[in-house]
C-alpha cells in the first residue's frame, strides 16, 4: 500500500514520486502554499474520490476509492502542516533527516534545562508556569517556521535541515506541555 | 465553487433503497428517512422536523404503526421493560419504571461496551442491578435472567425498525446508527452488534454531532465553520466542522462519553435532598432523579423561574425527634408521594436539620395534614449545573478549537444538539463559553436522526451532493516496552487514513513480537482502551534492536482499523482487522441473532 506519510523514506533525489502529494492535489511543489487553494483542491478531489460515493458499487471500485481517498487525506495533512511539508520538500530535494542527527550542544543543553523546568512545574502542578513555558516555546516555533520560507527561497538545504531538527525538539516539548495541561 | 456532476444530480427513485437513519439515544431514540431529497422523522402524530409529513405514500401522521408504543410523537424513550410474558419498549416500558424498577432498563447507552470499572458513579444511580467484570456488564432481572446492554439496545432498535417498516411499507435494507463522537471502538462495536441483533444492516456508525451538522448544512445551505455542542442524556460531544459546497469536513472532535443530562439531574437531586440520595434504595433514587429531571425541564420554560412542590404527606405519622443523630431528609418521589429515610442513621447531621433555612424535613416529622413545600429556582439550578459544565465540557471545547487550529472568533456559529441543551442554563453557558448566541432553530432532539438519514441516503447511492470527511476521535497506537504508548494515528486525523512506523526488537533472540493496539490520549497503555493483541511469530533470533518490524495502521471510511506487522529482514507478516471485544463473544452475538429471528 502506497503511503506518503511513511517514515520509511527513500533518500533518492527523484523529481516526483508517483504518489507525490502535491501532484495528487494538482499543486506545484512549494513551501509557500496558498492554504485556501490547498483546501479547495482537497475538497474538490475528495468529492469525486470518497468511498461513500461508491458504497453500493462493486468491491474493486470501492477498494480503488478507498486507497485514492486515503492518499488524498494523507497528502492534504502532509502539505497542510508546515513541518511535514518542509520535511517532504527537503526529502524530495535529496536531503534526509535521520533519527540521530547532531545538533549544536548549546541548544541541546538549553532544551534539556527547559525540559527539567517543565517536569518540575508539572510535578508541582504549577499550571501558570507550564503555560508560560508553553508560550515561550510556541514563540520559538513560530520563529523557526517563519524562517523556513526564506531558506527555501534561497535553497539553503543545510539550514532548513537544521531548523527542522530543532523543530522536532520543539514539537516534542510542546507535546509534553499539552500532556501536562491535560492532566489538570 | 460548483462542481458539475453529469448524470448524478437526480435521485433515481425507482432503484432507491429503503434505508434509515437512527439516533439511538441515552434518553430517547428515533428513526428518520429521506423522502424527496429532504430528511424527515418517522412516526408519531406530531412531526415537527424539517420535512413535512405529507409526502410519503405510507399512511403516516396518525399513528398507523403496528407497534405498541407509537404515541406521543416520534421519540421513543430508550426504555425496555422485561415482563414475565414479554418485552415492552418505549412509553409502555417507561410506565412500568416506578413499580418494577429492576426490570425496567433506562439509560442503557451508558453501559454499552463498558466494564464495571468504566462506570464509576453511574452504577449507583441506576435503579437496576448490575453484574459483570472489567470488560462487560450484565443487568440482573428479578427473574434471575441476565441481559446484556447490547440485547437491551437491540430491543430499542428493533422497535424503531418496526416503526420504520410500517411507515415505509417494507423491509429496511440498511441503517446508519449514530453514536457519540467520543465513543471508543469497544462502544462502537457493541452498538454495531446491537444493530445486527435487531436485524439491521448497519451501513455506518456516524458521530452524532456530525449527523447534526449534516442536517443543519443541508437545511440552511450553509457554508462556514461551525461548532456543534451536543449534550445528550449520558454523553457530551463537541465537534468543529467546515461546510463548503456539500463537503462536510470534521476538523476536530472531543468530549466526555460519560457525562450528560443524567448527571445534571442527579446533581440537582442531590442538591435537593442531600445525602439521602446515597442512603436511599435504588428505586427511590430513580424516582428522585426523575423528579429532578422534571424540575429541570420545567425550568426550561423561560416564563418559569421557580418550580415548587406542594406535597401532602401520604401517611402522616408521629413526629420523631431530631436530637439523636438521625438525619431527616425528604426524598421527593413523583408528584404525590413522599418517602422518608429518617429511620436511617447518618452521623452528625442532625444539626443541619435544625439550622437549615429551607425546609428540610421528613414525612414522619410532618404534623397531621401538613404539607411539604420546597422550591427550586433557576438560579439554584444554574448553581448546580454550571460547575459541572465547567468541569466536563469547557476543556474539551477549547481543546477541539485548538486541534482545529481555530479561535472562537473564527466560528460562524455554534449549533446546539441534544435534549439537555433545551435548558436555558446550558444555553447561557454555551453562549458565554463561545461568546456568541448559539443556534437551535432545528429541533435539537431530532436533528441527529435527520442527519443520519441523509448519510444513509448517501451510502445507498441516493444523494450526491454530500461528502462527509470524518475523523478518528481518539488516537490509535501500540504499547511499547515499559507500557508507554506510541501513537501511529493521532486523534482528529481525517479518514480513511494510514500510517507506518518501524519498531525494533527489545530483547536478544526475541522470536515473537507482541503487538498491543490501544486507543486513547493517555501516555500509558493501561490508561487507554485496549483494542486488540496479536503476535508476529517466526522472527529469526537476533541481537536486541536488530530485528525491525514495520507496523501499518489502515483505517477505512467506516472507521474500521486494520493492523499489519511485517518483519523487514525476513518479510514475515501478520495482520488483523481490529474488532474490539467488549465482553460478548462472537458466539453470544450469533446466539442473540438467532433468537431474534425466532422473535420476529
Amino acid at each position: 500500500m502506497a503511503n506518503p506519510s511513511s517514515s520509511d523514506r527513500a533518500p533518492a533525489a527523484a523529481p516526483a514520486r508517483p504518489d507525490d502529494p502535491f501532484a495528487l492535489l494538482g499543486l506545484t511543489p512549494s513551501y509557500d502554499v496558498d492554504l485556501a487553494a490547498l483546501e479547495r483542491a482537497f475538497f474538490e478531489r475528495s468529492k469525486a474520490a470518497h468511498p461513500d460515493r461508491v458504497a453500493a458499487a462493486p468491491a474493486a471500485e470501492r477498494v480503488a476509492a478507498l486507497s485514492r481517498s486515503r492518499a488524498l487525506n494523507d497528502a492534504y495533512q502532509l502539505i497542510k502542516k508546515p513541518v511535514s511539508r518542509a520535511e517532504y520538500l527537503l526529502e524530495r530535494a535529496g536531503v534526509t533527516i535521520g533519527a540521530n542527527e547532531r545538533l549544536d550542544p548549546a541548544f541541546l543543553m538549553e532544551i534539556l534545562e527547559l525540559r527539567e523546568e517543565l517536569a518540575e512545574a508539572r510535578v508541582a502542578g504549577n499550571v501558570a508556569r507550564v503555560e508560560q513555558l508553553q508560550r515561550a516555546m510556541q514563540a520559538r516555533r513560530a520563529d523557526a517556521l517563519g524562517a523556513l520560507s526564506g531558506l527555501f527561497a534561497a535553497g539553503d538545504h543545510a539550514a532548513i535541515k537544521h531548523r527542522l531538527i530543532v523543530l522536532r525538539y520543539i514539537h516534542r516539548y510542546l507535546e509534553e506541555c499539552d500532556a501536562a495541561l491535560d492532566e489538570e | 465553487m460548483q462542481i458539475a456532476e453529469p448524470g448524478q444530480s437526480k435521485v433515481k427513485e425507482a432503484c432507491k433503497q429503503r434505508v434509515v437513519g437512527i439516533d439511538l439515544g441515552t434518553t430517547n431514540s428515533l428513526v428518520a428517512h429521506v423522502a424527496d431529497a429532504s430528511p424527515e422523522v418517522i412516526g408519531g402524530s406530531r412531526a415537527p422536523g424539517v420535512g413535512t409529513p405529507t409526502a410519503s405514500p405510507a399512511g403516516r401522521g396518525s399513528s398507523p404503526v403496528g407497534s405498541t408504543s407509537d404515541e406521543g410523537g416520534p421519540l421513543v424513550p430508550s426504555v425496555v421493560h422485561y415482563a414475565a410474558d414479554g418485552v415492552l419498549i418505549g412509553r409502555p416500558a417507561q410506565a412500568r419504571a416506578a413499580d418494577a424498577p429492576r426490570d425496567t432498563i433506562a439509560s442503557v447507552k451508558r453501559l454499552i461496551g463498558r466494564g464495571l470499572k468504566d462506570l464509576g458513579g453511574v452504577r449507583a444511580m441506576l435503579p437496576y442491578e448490575l453484574e459483570g467484570d472489567d470488560r462487560a456488564v450484565r443487568i440482573l432481572l428479578t427473574s434471575g435472567r441476565l441481559v446484556s446492554p447490547v440485547e437491551v439496545s437491540a430491543e430499542i432498535l428493533r422497535e424503531l425498525r418496526a416503526r420504520a417498516e410500517a411507515a415505509l411499507g417494507g423491509p429496511i435494507e440498511g441503517a446508519v446508527i449514530t453514536v457519540p463522537a467520543y465513543f471508543d471502538d469497544a462502544q462502537r462495536q457493541a452498538t454495531r452488534d446491537a444493530g445486527r441483533i435487531a436485524g439491521l444492516e448497519v451501513m455506518r456508525l456516524l458521530a452524532e454531532p456530525t449527523a447534526a451538522a449534516l442536517a443543519y448544512g443541508l437545511d440552511r445551505g450553509s457554508t462556514g465553520t461551525y461548532a456543534v455542542f451536543d449534550l445528550g442524556g449520558g454523553t457530551f460531544d463537541i465537534s468543529i466542522l467546515k461546510l463548503v459546497d456539500g463537503v462536510f469536513e470534521v476538523k476536530a472532535t472531543g468530549g466526555d462519553s460519560a457525562f450528560g443530562g443524567d448527571d445534571l439531574d442527579r446533581a440537582l437531586a442531590r442538591s435537593m435532598i442531600g445525602d439521602a440520595l446515597e442512603a436511599a434504595e435504588r428505586r427511590t433514587i430513580g424516582g428522585a432523579v426523575a423528579e429532578a429531571r422534571r424540575v429541570k425541564e420545567a425550568l426550561s420554560d423561560l416564563a418559569v423561574d421557580r418550580v415548587a412542590f406542594a406535597l401532602e404527606a401520604p401517611r402522616p405519622e408521629l413526629v420523631c425527634g431530631d436530637g439523636d443523630g438521625v438525619t431527616h431528609r425528604v426524598l421527593v418521589v413523583g408528584h404525590d408521594a413522599v418517602t422518608t429515610i429518617c429511620d436511617r442513621r447518618l452521623a452528625g447531621r442532625a444539626a443541619d436539620v435544625a439550622a437549615a433555612a429551607t425546609p428540610v424535613t421528613c414525612v414522619r416529622c410532618l404534623g397531621n395534614g401538613s404539607v411539604f413545600r420546597r422550591s427550586v429556582t433557576r438560579a439554584h439550578l444554574a448553581g448546580v449545573v454550571r460547575p459541572m459544565l465547567d468541569r466536563h465540557t469547557r476543556k474539551a471545547c477549547l481543546r477541539a478549537l485548538k486541534d482545529a487550529e481555530l479561535g472562537k472568533a473564527d466560528l460562524d456559529g455554534v449549533i446546539l444538539v441534544g435534549g439537555s441543551t433545551r435548558s436555558p442554563v446550558v444555553r447561557d453557558y454555551v453562549r458565554e463559553l463561545f461568546e456568541r448566541e448559539p443556534l437551535c432553530d432545528l429541533d435539537p432532539e431530532q436533528v441527529v436522526a435527520l442527519g443520519a438519514a441523509v448519510q444513509a441516503d448517501v451510502l445507498a447511492g441516493g444523494q450526491h451532493n454530500v461528502t462527509l470527511l470524518d475523523v478518528v476521535p481518539l488516537s490509535l497506537g501500540i504499547e511499547m516496552m515499559g507500557g508507554v504508548v506510541e501513537k501511529l494515528i493521532h486523534r482528529n486525523t481525517t479518514i480513511p487514513t494510514g500510517a507506518t512506523q518501524v519498531f525494533t526488537t527489545y530483547a536478544d533472540n526475541q522470536t515473537g513480537f507482541d503487538i498491543h493496539v490501544v486507543q486513547g490520549e493517555r501516555e500509558t497503555a493501561d490508561a487507554c482502551r485496549s483494542l486488540a493483541r496479536f503476535v508476529l511469530r517466526g522472527v529469526p533470533p537476533m541481537m536486541a534492536g536488530m530485528g525491525r518490524v514495520e507496523i501499518t495502521f489502515l483505517i477505512d471510511a467506516d472507521g474500521l482499523l486494520k493492523v499489519m506487522a511485517k518483519e523487514l529482514t525476513t518479510g514475515k507478516e501478520a495482520s488483523i482487522v481490529v474488532k474490539p471485544s467488549y465482553g460478548l463473544t462472537d458466539e453470544e452475538v450469533e446466539r442473540m441473532l438467532l433468537e431474534s429471528f425466532e422473535h420476529a
